[in-house]
């Protein structure tokens, strides 16, 4: 009963530029279920496709070669060669087109987890160029890698995120502590996990190999979701000393993140600006490597957003009313 | 409210544009047709081999076999003395002792036209051949990497073969004990022949004493010392005057003749030049449309405080990009990959946000009918908070980054040595952006946002993002 008292006197203080604030608490279940949708979608497709993992991770070779399209070229022939080459390997192709130099660009893939020898590699590239001299193939690209050197990379990245998420909910405790800092902390967490979910389960979908760039845009979004979710918090913090302590946490929140909204609205629209710009321009150079960069970057920024006011901030505020009710 | 100065406005915004000039375009002059860079800028910068192009390759004993750390690091030394002898500068290289591996990067070479991959990795990689050799004629000699000149291609008596690394049992180096009493400390180079070795080397100092005898790898000459009499015991010194450094050097490079197993390439990978050329472009062209954009944007949403905003971003850039170009001379030059370009980005965008979160106070605070004064007052105070505390997490995550993959690699205990690499580049960038963020996004744009406040022409609410006066 009390709760009820304090709002309405207080009433005033709930409003946010003379309405009332937009209730992010109450349209908790929308957000949740549209997060576990996708997440389940990714672990369907998961099951499916299973989850591909880059050659830096698995071990294995491949071969990018770029040429000028000529009429009477014929792919079949060109795979029949390198087959017969490494009999042994699978060997997989994809072509696409460069646009700005206006050359084709051939990627080969081998399938066994061991690196081809330099040898190989230099008799492929020998028969194809003579094979097809119109063609001026040219190796612009290529990586071989051991599998055990990239297992340890995964599993330190890994660890090293460990590290970097108990020490944030720790810094978080000690900062948020007028708010219940350790449970800020955790529920700060359950958002990166989101973010990370997010951008794997994207990876998963679009079948794109797991490697190194992905470990740098999960380690960006980390960050960037990370501020987010600080930057709700510290507003949550200012709103419960200005309303007042005794006001419902659901309330304080929705108006902390009405007035922050708008804040990061504008802050993801030009982070994502820039990254749409790098992948647009990676596109008109076709340039794989920084494609496959940009484009998770840009669905973990969307995510990192809206992680920290719809699912981390909504989530929190149940737990502390759950808590309210256990003291009573 | 303080008020700032007026004229500190100009003064600071006017440093910062004039320092992110420099850092950005660097300073050089012409002395004849040698460029001399007394600042380095934007060009200078080192870029990773996966955005330039260039070869990037491990290698491995052969047949598992199980080497010393002496061992790797004489194996690594022959690495070192091909890459500094053909002149490529900005080689990476290191040797894990746990896994028994050595890791090679480096770009390709301007006038290196052909890039021939599969070729330079097995020239890097092949066993080395040492040999002793009379006299010390050479026919080429060319600046090396470390500026030091190289001596290669031997010609006349030089031809011929005296004896081969495989007679060498050590070399180490040392300090001469009779000198460093003097305390004078002269470094020296041990060397140890096996048996048969030390007849050989016996005869041979017999045949040359009071003459040249140079030891060569490959076709490269190490050293050239003159015998000073004939050792018979299979031990011998050699001296000049060597630093600590170049001792242990010359003694890692004599070991790799006698090295028992070769280099197998156990992984390898190449860009193509012309691939990494359009990467940079395209990188290029994306920073400086996204920064105008960014630039506009902020200038329509926020007018003026999105002015002073525009400048500290510049200059957030300017501390960024000096602090991987070597600009400052305490800090060196920094290897710039594709990570590290992800640390960029993100550091923008919290010195974006930093700027945002500004702004969106003070157009609050206005809202709530606070007078301009106020309203800057309140605004900056309330939001520096949230700024602070959005930054120490980011820096948080930054040092640990740094520490496990850099060269503390506090986890090596766990994963080994080789597990450094690109995502160091992630934490570098990362910690410089944000610490240049607190700089400019923090510190001067609040003080460049002050002193404009006191300008009569800027004392209406509509300059600083606010409904217009009157309303």
């Amino acid at each position: 009963m009390a709760n009820n008292f304090v709002r309405m006197t207080e009433e005033e203080k709930l409003l946010v530029k003379g309405k009332p604030a937009k209730d992010f608490v109450g349209h908790r279940k929308i957000f949740f279920i549209l997060s576990l949708a996708i997440i389940g979608i990714g672990l369907i497709c998961n099951f499916i496709f299973g989850t591909t993992l880059d050659i830096q991770f698995t071990g294995g070779s491949m071969i990018k070669y770029s040429y000028t399209e000529t009429k009477d070229f014929k792919l079949d022939e060109l795979k029949s060669l390198v087959q017969k080459a490494t009999p042994d390997d699978v060997v997989t192709f994809s072509d696409s087109k460069d646009m700005v130099n206006d050359k084709n660009v051939l990627t080969v893939q081998f399938s066994g987890t061991n690196t081809i020898t330099t040898k190989l590699q230099k008799s492929i590239t020998k028969q194809i160029q003579e094979k097809f001299p119109d063609n001026k193939f040219v190796l612009e690209q290529n990586s071989s890698v051991d599998a055990t050197m990239g297992f340890s990379f995964l599993l330190k990245c890994l660890f090293a995120v460990a590290i970097a998420a108990v020490l944030m909910v720790l810094y978080v405790t000690i900062r948020f502590k007028k708010i219940g800092g350790f449970s800020a902390g955790v529920f700060g967490l359950v958002a990166l996990f989101h973010d990370i979910a997010i951008i794997y389960f994207f990876y998963v979908i679009f079948r794109m190999p797991i490697d190194s760039s992905f470990m740098a845009v999960a380690l960006m979004i980390l960050g960037y979701s990370l501020n987010d979710t600080v930057v709700v918090y510290d507003r949550v913090r200012e709103e419960r000393k200005r309303i007042g302590y005794k006001a419902d946490i659901k309330d304080v929140f929705n108006v902390a993140a009405t007035k922050v909204m708008r804040r990061t609205i504008i802050t993801s629209i030009t982070t994502i600006t820039a990254v749409v710009i790098v992948y647009v321009l990676a596109f008109i150079y076709n340039l794989d490597s920084v494609k496959a960069f940009a484009l998770p970057m840009i669905i973990g920024l969307v995510s990192g957003c809206y992680s920290s006011l719809c699912i981390a901030g909504p989530l929190w505020v149940m737990w502390k009313k759950r808590d309210k009710k256990s003291d009573k | 409210m303080k008020r700032i100065p007026k004229p500190v406005f100009f003064i600071v915004a006017i440093l910062i544009l004039a320092f992110s000039f420099t850092a950005v375009f660097g300073v050089s002059y012409y002395v004849g047709d040698n460029k001399e860079t007394s600042l380095k800028g934007i060009f200078d910068i080192r870029w990773g081999t996966d955005i330039r192009g260039g070869v990037e390759a491990t290698f491995e004993p052969a047949d598992g076999y199980n080497a010393t750390d002496t061992q790797l690091d004489s194996a690594k030394a022959i690495i070192e003395t091909r890459m500094v002898s053909s002149g490529i500068t900005d080689y990476e290289l290191y040797a894990d002792y746990n896994t028994d591996r050595i890791i090679v990067r480096y770009p390709w070479k301007n006038d290196d036209k052909k890039h021939d991959v599969e070729a330079a990795i097995e020239e890097i990689s092949s066993t080395a051949q040492l040999t002793f050799r009379p006299g010390n004629s050479y026919s080429e000699t060319t600046i090396g990497s470390d500026g030091k000149p190289v001596y290669s291609k031997p010609t006349g008596d030089t031809e011929t073969v005296l004896m081969d690394g495989s007679y060498v049992k050590s070399a180490k180096a040392g300090v001469d004990q009779e000198a460093s009493s003097s305390n004078n400390s002269q470094y020296l180079v041990y060397l140890e022949f096996n048996d048969e070795g030390a007849k050989k080397f016996a005869d041979i100092t017999e045949k040359y004493n009071g003459k040249i005898v140079s030891i060569w790898m490959d076709d490269i000459m190490l050293s050239a010392p003159t015998i000073q009499a004939v050792i018979t015991g299979g031990k011998a010194q050699i001296t000049g005057n060597f630093t600590a450094s170049e001792a242990t050097a010359l003694a890692n490079k004599i070991q790799a003749g006698a090295l028992p197993f070769k280099l197998e390439t156990s992984s390898f990978g190449s860009v193509s030049a012309s691939l990494g050329e359009n990467s940079l472009s395209a990188m290029g062209l994306a920073g400086i449309i996204a920064f105008i954009l960014i630039g506009i944007f902020m200038i329509v949403m926020y007018r003026l405080p999105g002015v002073v905003a525009v400048i500290a971003l510049i200059g957030q850039m300017g501390i960024t990009i000096a602090a991987i170009s070597g600009y400052f001379p305490a800090f060196n030059s920094f290897t710039m990959t594709l990570p590290g370009i992800a640390g960029l980005i993100l550091s923008i965008g919290m010195g974006v946000d930093a700027n945002v979160i500004t702004s969106e106070r003070i157009i609050e605070e206005m809202r709530s009918g606070r007078t301009l004064d106020g309203a800057l007052d309140r605004g900056t105070k309330s939001s520096l908070s949230a700024i602070i505390d959005g930054n120490m997490t980011i820096v948080i995550v930054a040092i640990i980054l740094l520490l496990v993959f850099g060269p503390t690699n506090i986890l090596s205990w766990i994963f080994g040595q080789s597990t450094t690499g690109t995502i160091y580049s992630f934490g570098y960038t990362l910690l410089v952006g944000v610490i240049s963020n607190f700089i400019m996004g923090v510190g001067l744009s609040r003080v460049m946002l002050r002193a404009v406040a006191g300008f009569k022409f800027a004392r209406h609410k509509w300059l600083f993002g606010g409904v217009k006066d009157g309303k």
